[in-house]
């Protein structure tokens, strides 16, 4: 029988270059790609919301989002993803759907998505004016506020869009992508920020 | 044109996938040949207030029920189809 070793690696593994990009000076878009992190969908059954958000608060110690927004608990993120379903997004296994199954057993359908999506943190000065070229929606923080989200297209691509804690004053948006989308929507991200000067990263480190 | 999801709020086109006339209902099983028959082909081209199906796949993959004129585009109602999401809605 043959053996297989799986390479375990980001979708942006290749594409991604750290470093700087476009115009020189002070980068204007930081763009972050979070890697290795825990992703499960949650999806109540026929019938079954009302259970699902009683275990979800009972696991997390906030209610799951109804409306599009991210929770932040303390070791893990709920985002909203559409009517009755949400992502739960962490790390080192904590909430990994091992744990989860037993929890949402009888109202939740779970869906592994670790490897299925690649998470990228858009922050800095030019973050919403690249952003805006990408998307239709009001990123202007007093439309889009910390902790709101959105299930949306960039470049005709579906994203899970939302925006986390500021980061040294600065917004922080996030964007969960199809892996195999990813490398496509990345480029188009590049292009977008060029003009404005990008700072390019990786980081195990959830925002 | 614009649609406001009942889930999203206002979203532009580009989101939805048009799938057409929301009022057919699938007949019964014993119904006869003729209801089927209009249930599967037969369609009014109406120049007015219509009701349409819309799915928002670039947003919440729910599928909607949209009141349209389809003369001015003027949207007067959207609403969750039966089904869409697991709790919000009967059926
Ligand atoms: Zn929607």
């Amino acid at each position: 029988m043959a053996e297989f070793s799986w390479d375990v690696r980001s979708p942006l593994d290749r594409a991604l270059l750290a470093g700087p990009y476009g115009a020189h000076g002070d980068a204007g878009v930081t763009l972050t790609e979070i890697r290795n992190f825990d992703l499960v969908q949650v999806m109540a059954r026929r019938g079954k919301a009302v259970d699902m958000a009683t275990v979800a608060k009972t696991r997390f110690g906030v209610a799951a989002p109804e409306t599009p927004k991210a929770v932040h608990t303390a070791d893990a993120t709920l985002i909203w993803s559409g009517p009755d379903q949400f992502f739960i997004l962490a790390k080192n296994g904590k909430h990994a759907m091992d744990w989860l199954v037993p929890t949402f057993a009888a109202s939740g359908s779970l869906s592994e998505q670790s490897h299925a999506r690649a998470l990228i943190s858009i922050s800095g000065a030019k973050a919403r004016a690249m952003l805006a070229k990408l998307s239709s929606i009001d990123l202007h923080p007093g439309a889009f506020a910390v902790g709101a989200a959105a299930a949306t297209s960039m470049d005709h691509t579906s994203v899970t869009l939302w925006r986390g804690n500021d980061r040294d004053g600065q917004a922080v948006l996030n964007v969960l992508v199809f892996a195999t989308f990813a490398e496509s929507l990345w480029h188009t991200m590049l292009d977008s920020a060029a003009e404005y000067g990008v700072a390019i990263a990786h980081s195990e480190e959830l925002t | 044109m614009r649609i406001v999801c009942p889930f999203c709020g206002e979203r532009e086109l580009g989101e939805f996938t048009y799938l057409g006339d929301a009022k057919p209902v699938r007949p019964a099983a014993d119904a006869g040949e003729d209801a089927v028959y209009d249930y599967v082909y037969l369609r009014d081209n109406i120049a007015g207030v219509m009701s349409e199906n819309w799915y928002h796949g670039g947003g919440c993959r729910a599928w909607l029920k949209v009141t349209r004129n389809t003369l001015t585009h003027e949207i007067s109602a959207v609403e969750p189809a039966a089904g869409a999401g697991a709790a919000k809605v009967g059926a």
